[in-house]
């Protein structure tokens, strides 16, 4: 790493999984100096964060703070005009075989589900490694059984979308990213579209994959579930990371006036 | 080549949008005519038309696409007409093979361009000779097959018996036609009034005449019988003793192939000089042991003809025995027998009180 | 959620309470009623006579219509020159091969559970249009030529329909998909051709395929008549199919196609798998609508002088020898422009209830 890194890499939390014999693959995700603009609106101002293999890291902050648009960035669903993203090795640049590349490798569930609403729910799930992964269908369809059963719902499988509820949807979401094996998972917003009720349930599907040893990017307000099962929680504002600490610190002693601001205001009700 | 297609699309826009926006056009055509010369100009140096009909194995003639008496599709689909026969002949006098023929229907505004681009080796279609199309669209009138004039029906009620009685009549028109353009040169002339009342085809004008929309009808002469037969009570309606205008129809070739021109325009002579000297298709055979000269001229028994047009010296009795003498032809398709039911008037020989002349045979 | 055992009441409605309810239910209502009925019962009456009791069906010409209804002698008299213009008689085998399998492909999509029915479909997607292509010209397989210009009638129609419509959607999903693409280049020139296109009469095209084209060829290189008019035909036609399936494309949420991208699907994939299924399914009706259209569109071949159904029967109807026959003529064609247009918007409903996934819970 030749680059002037910040502090907050070294203060990352120590990998829970085997280190890679290189050494150098632990650092999964790396951030350098990131910018983006939505036309004139600078929108993401000088973000650096290096996610380790397995970590868990939850991303937080008042609405329009950027934290849905820097994770989008992280599988180029949204495009950065500087700096540097480099996924398990590979730099996001225009190129679309990087980009595919990185897309192979990380997993995403969205706040609305985005299911395909004209496939079944195995067939929602087994399209991409058919597709893209070349698996054999009869493999597929065993794999992606496999994860409906660990999110606890494989008697739908052959049922579309609309026929579900929005808790059954998200786990079906989950799964289906899952079949794709990510190395890493992303999580925007994946319970705030959904009745009170249902939101345990996507959250224990999600506190299990965290047990699992999965590298996690999640943007959420469910501070419990931060607390629970974040290694690091990072918060942004107007665009830039704000603090960056482990949850209990982040919890209780917060540094920044802002952060202390918004813990004040999500933890009042 | 170039300025083949330089003429036939300049002429194709003089037609089309008249002479004022014509030096736009010109410069316009000039560029693409030469864009497109310089790249067909190494391509096959054409044969003559003869030859490419011989290669072929027949005639492409362009007919109308259905006009009663002139070329319209039977029952099976076989084409039937006046103009039909007249490719008909041509055909059999290269082939002596009068069904070595293939028809494409056109319409109006195609067809000059199908001639003009090769689509069609000759066009019978029904065509008015004039000035303009012979000089200036590329074209030769190969004679004359039949010679056509427009006249009026007439509601019998309005109780009218010459044209010059029609001041201030609402008339029935077909739209975009020289029947039209007629019309008001006549009643200019005669300084009378008329009211239009245009339709777009001919089958809604008689139905407009029938309803009574107008008390005249004005078409070819040669459609009106069979207009006139299309009415409800035909014999409320008749046909007015006036020709307003000269329409000699005949079949037409490209310019430039004085051979092909000759070919088609000796054919159809030799079916006016038939039936002159009464060679019919039923005849003809014993005609080939008659000692009349002329006769022997015609059906290739004596002399040579028929090579000095590029075609068999028998062309002439192959011509007359597939297809018939003029007067054949014209009996079987307009005659007085036929449902167009018109008398030989003008189109007799001239030997009969009619203007069919044709050159002689030597 | 336990199933509940209990019915919605039935509402059963005896014949004059159902009349008075939906006939009489006001003085107005009544009133139209009356008139309406007072309407079909004098004109249905004269219809029905003029269509069948007093029609002629029987006799060999002209002079054996006699009755004072339709003459429809003239039309089955002309069959044979309506349907397959033409068409050499002994070599007609050939078009009633092709329209036999055009029934087997298509018919069986009326019926549900017919088995295989969508192999069949399928079939008449793909070997139709190749078999056609080999048979209806001949000149392979020591089939005997028959040029394209002795090609007409209802057989003509189909021809022109049927390759325009399915040359028609590939074309116009490309064109579509190019005018959403991100790339300058791509999206300019889609966008030219579907403005340039849609903007111009078919009526135009075809003048200009069949008057203006053959102009601008060497003298020799004639690419006949009919190739020139269907590929008018079709260009015109994927202009518009362009446009309406984008209305499909712009309505399937970016979710969707984000979560394409984050599967990694790739550009052709996400499109092939995830979003055109949807788009395509939810613009059923807009693209059966402009296939109707398309079908009745190709009768405009007329004003180049190419014979299709409407040809044949306008080119005959002049006829001397038949006395007033255009109003058979015209009926016989509006049939059988309704058959296949009826039939194509009936298939296109059964398509949408088979495709329909858009369960509610």
């Amino acid at each position: 790493m030749g680059n002037p890194m910040t502090e907050q890499t070294q203060t990352s939390n120590a990998t829970p999984s085997e280190q890679d014999n290189t050494g150098k693959k632990s650092d999964i995700i790396r951030v350098e100096g990131m910018h983006k603009w939505y036309g004139d609106f600078h929108v993401l101002k000088d973000l650096n964060l290096t996610v380790a293999q397995g970590e868990r890291i939850v991303i937080c902050g008042p609405s329009g703070s950027g934290k849905s648009t820097f994770i989008r960035c992280i599988n180029r669903l949204e495009e950065h005009q500087q700096g540097k993203i480099i996924v398990d090795d590979v730099e996001l640049t225009d190129d679309v075989r990087q980009i595919d590349t990185v897309r192979r490798e990380v997993g995403m569930v969205f706040q609305h589900f985005n299911l395909f609403p004209h496939l079944t729910v195995l067939e929602n799930c087994c399209l991409s490694p058919i597709w893209v992964r070349k698996i054999p269908r009869k493999e597929a369809e065993a794999t992606a059984m496999e994860y409906l059963e660990r999110v606890k719902i494989p008697d739908q499988a052959l049922k579309y979308p609309g026929q579900l509820s929005g808790g059954q949807q998200q786990r079906v979401a989950i799964a289906r990213a899952l079949c794709m094996k990510p190395k890493i998972m992303l999580f925007d917003e994946p319970t705030s579209a959904l009745d009170p009720e249902m939101i345990k349930e996507v959250l224990d599907v999600m506190i299990e994959l965290a047990g699992s040893g999965m590298t996690m990017l999640c943007v959420t307000h469910e501070m419990g579930f931060a607390k629970t099962v974040a290694d690091r929680v990072i918060f942004m504002d107007g665009g830039e990371i704000v603090e960056e600490a482990p949850p209990h610190e982040f919890f209780t002693n917060p540094r920044e006036a802002r952060t202390q601001k918004f813990l004040q205001q999500i933890l009042a009700h | 080549m170039a300025r083949k297609l330089l003429k036939a699309y300049v002429s194709k826009n003089q037609l089309m949008f008249g002479e004022k926006t014509m030096r736009k056009t010109k410069s316009i055509a000039l560029g693409i005519a030469l864009a497109v010369g310089t790249f067909t100009a190494s391509g096959a140096m054409a044969a003559t038309t003869l030859e490419n009909v011989k290669e072929k194995g027949h005639l492409q003639c362009g007919v109308t696409t259905g006009l009663p008496g002139f070329s319209q599709p039977d029952e099976k689909g076989n084409w039937t007409g006046i103009d039909v026969d007249t490719c008909r002949a041509v055909a059999a006098a290269i082939f002596g093979d009068a069904s070595a023929v293939e028809f494409t229907p056109l319409t109006a505004k195609e067809r000059f361009t199908a001639l003009q681009s090769g689509e069609i080796d000759m066009l019978s279609r029904n065509t008015t000779w004039t000035l303009t199309r012979d000089a200036s669209l590329g074209l030769n009138f190969a004679g004359v097959n039949y010679y056509d004039g427009q006249g009026f029906l007439i509601n019998k009620d309005i109780g009218v018996d010459d044209a010059l009685q029609l001041d201030g009549a609402s008339i029935c028109i077909q739209a975009g036609t020289t029947t039209e353009l007629n019309l008001s040169d006549y009643f200019r002339a005669k300084g009378m009034e008329f009211k239009p009342i245009v339709f777009d085809t001919s089958e809604q004008t008689v139905q407009g005449f029938s309803a009574g929309r107008c008390d005249v009808l004005t078409s070819d002469r040669s459609q009106l019988a069979a207009l006139r037969s299309k009415l409800s009570d035909p014999s409320a309606a008749k046909i007015l003793p006036n020709t307003i205008s000269k329409e000699p129809l005949g079949p037409v070739v490209r310019q430039g192939d004085d051979q092909w021109f000759n070919i088609v325009k000796w054919v159809l002579s030799v079916q006016i000089n038939a039936e002159e000297l009464g060679v019919t298709s039923a005849n003809a055979d014993d005609m080939l042991k008659s000692d009349n000269p002329n006769i022997q001229r015609l059906l290739g028994t004596d002399g040579d003809m028929g090579a000095k047009l590029g075609l068999p010296d028998d062309f002439g009795h192959k011509v007359v025995k597939l297809v018939g003498n003029y007067g054949e032809m014209y009996d079987r398709n307009v005659g007085p027998d036929t449902p167009l039911g018109l008398d030989r008037g003008i189109n007799a020989l001239w030997t009969d009180g009619g203007i069919m002349y044709a050159p002689p045979v030597r | 959620m336990a199933e509940s055992t209990m019915k919605p009441p039935k509402k059963a409605l005896s014949p004059v309470k159902w009349m008075r309810e939906h006939l009489f239910s006001t003085w107005y209502n009544a009133l139209l009623t009356l008139a309406v009925g007072y309407l079909l019962v004098t004109s249905v009456g004269p219809l029905l006579n003029w269509l069948l009791f007093e029609a002629n069906f029987q006799g060999q010409d002209a002079s054996d219509c006699t009755g004072a209804g339709a003459c429809w002698l003239f039309i089955s008299q002309r069959l044979n020159f309506f349907i397959y213009g033409f068409y050499p008689d002994e070599l007609q085998w050939r078009v009633d091969a092709m329209f036999l399998l055009l029934a087997i492909a298509f018919v069986p999509q009326f019926i549900e559970r017919f088995p295989g029915r969508k192999w069949l479909g399928i079939f008449g997607m793909t070997g139709l249009p190749i078999i056609g292509y080999f048979l209806i010209p001949g000149g392979t397989f020591g089939l005997e030529v028959v040029e394209s210009t002795k090609w007409g009638g209802l057989m003509l129609t189909l021809i022109l329909a049927y390759i325009g419509i399915l040359a028609s959607l590939p074309i116009g999903i490309l064109l579509a998909l190019g005018r959403r693409s991100e790339m300058p280049i791509i999206r300019g020139l889609s966008v030219v051709f579907i403005e340039v296109w849609r903007a111009v009469p078919l009526i135009t095209v075809l003048f200009m395929a069949s008057v203006m084209l053959p102009l601008f060829l060497p003298e020799g290189v004639n690419f006949e008549k009919l190739a020139r008019a269907l590929i008018g035909i079709t260009l015109w036609q994927s202009a518009y199919m362009a446009e309406v399936i984008r209305g499909g494309l712009q309505a399937i949420p970016r979710g969707q196609y984000e979560a394409a991208d984050a599967l990694g699907l790739g550009y052709w994939r996400k499109m092939g798998l995830v979003i055109l299924p949807q788009a395509l399914k939810m613009v059923i009706p807009g693209i059966v609508n402009t296939f109707i259209s398309l079908f009745k569109d190709t009768t405009l071949v007329l004003i180049i002088g190419l014979f299709d159904v409407l040809g044949t029967v306008q080119s005959t109807v002049t006829d001397p020898a038949w006395q007033n026959v255009a109003i058979e003529g015209y009926v016989f064609v509006a049939f059988c422009f309704w058959v296949f247009c009826f039939g194509i918007s009936r298939y296109s409903q059964n398509l949408e209830r088979k495709l329909d996934t858009g369960h509610k819970t």
